[in-house]
């Protein structure tokens, strides 16, 4: 049995922890992106200065200036873009599919539930070095307009689409299909005219999330496109061969998508988000 | 009549229904399996192709030390880093489900290292760990001597590694937490506190059990992810810093040429992903049936 007396100690104990949990909260998510924003507008030389500098003593535009001037960067923009708009399309369109049976069958919502677990468990080296060789052996592999990466993305965002659009095919009334079969529709139609329409709220954010998870996506992109390269492994060569300007005014444009998605967007897309995780 | 007709018409229309959903279900998933599954497949039949099939492939690996290496972090890594997620995300959780401290810009500040590309976070992160980087800056500035914390070989790059896998993946295992949290019914804690419980016996005899199946979840989830863990690794360090599998298949294909070798190395990671991913889900299952309460 607690006195009293210890109770207020433990509350002031949590109270503390709660301080310092929320405080380091703080640092850890904003600090870093300071850190970043810096380097972005600092000139190089003065970001190798040791000490590092923690303000930024003169200010330059060149490194964002260098995104879009630069062939390789403005490149690697465009077709970070078209990679993930075509794959957001795609993988929106089949995973609507998916889970429009989903929603109406329990056998398909059992082979969607395990195709949807089963794929979490393919490291992505072991498919992506094979799969280098059979695009290839088409003529997809590492074109300029990374279609092949795009199909590959496709393939790997239609579980996040299929099971944000699940709840919502799912909420539409039966009644209403049943309504269009009596005045003779076809079940494709039912689908394309009342379904659709019915979940276009839903079909946003599928895009949405498909497109951002492309948009991120770093293994695939960069053993399937290996001199074509999009956004996340250019960023990665840059880091690691030093060019600090251009790189982290790269990483700042990178997070535009996304961070817009979580801090406009708020909470109903969060639990999607996490829904989609993968490596 | 009438009746007889729309009935006919409607088992036609049921099995037109039916037609439609088995499309439906194929097209989808033949095309998950075109591109994920059957390269996959080919990476195996080549895993065990050295000149004609044999097992050379892998026998080759098992005398590589940096295979070996490779494997044991392979499961150290992973292992640190959902222990890190999990007891930050938890203690994120249970901070910012409480009714007093509930604040939205909190929220969002744990969140947000999600929302940013994966690769953003490690191209910080390495001008954060570098030998001159941001870390040893403020070290310096303190007075106290630089600690290399990327060095190779090093258990401190490991644990490095570790945590800015966690920094990445906390918030994932935190949401998960918050939505099993706020499944769980105000009247339990009304009659806890009233059977005069303090905090800590209301977290072990109410909020812990009720959470169970979140929390098995969010560990199988996470712990699938981050066996696959390739990024993390490949900025920091380089593939032979802290090698796990994913990198050390990378450079065997990248830099050393080697395919079949890599194939017959990732197979290994695919092998190992797969059987704590089965033997994860079977274990939960199980436990949902038991406690009969797992969304």
């Amino acid at each position: 049995m607690n006195t009293p007396a210890r109770g207020d100690r433990i509350e002031c104990v949590l109270q503390a922890a709660r301080v310092a949990l929320n405080a380091f909260v703080l640092i850890a998510a904003t600090l870093p992106l300071y850190l970043l924003a810096k380097q972005s507008v600092t000139p190089e030389l003065e970001t190798f200065a040791w000490p590092p500098h923690w303000m930024p003593h003169h200010l330059t535009l060149a490194h964002f200036i260098s995104v879009f001037a630069v062939n390789e960067l403005r490149s690697a923009v465009l077709r970070s873009l078209g990679v993930a708009t075509i794959s957001a399309v795609i993988a929106t369109m089949l995973g609507a599919m998916l889970a429009h049976a989903m929603a109406r069958s329990s056998f398909a919502q059992r082979v969607g539930f395990s195709s949807v677990s089963g794929i979490r468990l393919l490291p992505m080296i072991a498919v992506a070095i094979p799969l280098g060789i059979i695009l290839a052996s088409v003529g997809i592999y590492d074109t300029p307009s990374g279609i092949g990466l795009a199909i590959v993305h496709a393939a790997l965002a239609i579980p996040t689409a299929a099971l944000t659009l699940y709840a919502s095919f799912v909420a539409i009334p039966l009644e209403i299909e049943e309504a269009a079969w009596i005045d003779g529709a076809s079940p494709l139609r039912i689908f394309l005219t009342i379904d659709l329409p019915l979940a276009r709220a839903s079909i946003a954010t599928a895009l949405i999330l498909c497109f951002i998870l492309s948009w991120d996506e770093f293994g695939f992109a960069l053993l399937v496109q290996q001199t074509n390269r999009t956004l996340p492994p250019l960023l990665y060569y840059y880091t690691v061969f030093g060019n600090v300007g251009p790189a982290s005014a790269l990483a700042l444009l990178m997070m535009i998508p996304a961070v817009c998605v979580v801090v406009a967007l708020g909470p109903s897309l969060r639990g999607a988000l996490t829904a989609g995780s993968s490596r | 009549m009438r009746l007889h007709r729309i009935r006919s018409r409607s088992t036609a229309v049921n099995a037109a229904a039916r037609r439609l959903r088995t499309v439906f279900v194929v097209v989808p998933c033949i095309f998950m399996i075109a591109m994920l599954v059957l390269p996959a497949l080919n990476g195996l039949v080549l895993s065990f192709d050295h000149d004609g099939p044999s097992l050379a492939n892998y026998r080759i690996l098992f005398h590589d030390s940096m295979f070996l290496r490779a494997l044991a972090n392979n499961l150290l890594v992973p292992f640190g880093s959902v222990v890190v997620e999990f007891i930050l995300g938890l203690a994120l959780a249970l901070t910012l489900t409480a009714r007093r401290n509930r604040s939205a810009l909190i929220e969002t500040a744990a969140i947000l290292p999600f929302a940013i590309p994966e690769i953003v976070i490690l191209t910080l992160a390495r001008y954060i760990f570098m030998p001159r980087g941001y870390l040893n800056g403020a070290i310096a500035t303190a007075g106290m001597p630089a600690l290399p914390w990327l060095s190779p070989r090093s258990p401190l790059a490991m644990l490095t590694v570790i945590v800015v896998d966690a920094w990445h993946v906390t918030p994932v295992v935190m949401l998960m937490l918050m939505a099993g949290l706020q499944t769980i019914p105000d009247e339990l804690y009304e009659a806890a506190r009233l059977d005069g419980a303090g905090t800590f016996a209301t977290f072990r005899f109410v909020t812990l059990p009720m959470l169970m199946p979140a929390i098995v979840g969010a560990l199988i989830l996470r712990g699938i992810d981050a066996l696959r863990i390739f990024s993390t690794v490949l900025v920091l360090t380089g593939p032979e810093g802290v090698p796990v599998l994913s990198t050390y298949s990378y450079s065997l294909w990248d830099d050393a040429q080697k395919p079949h070798e890599a194939m017959a190395a990732s197979m290994i990671l695919a092998l190992m992903v797969t059987m704590i991913g089965f033997g994860g889900l079977l274990l939960a299952r199980r436990f949902s049936r038991e406690e009969g309460a797992l969304a």
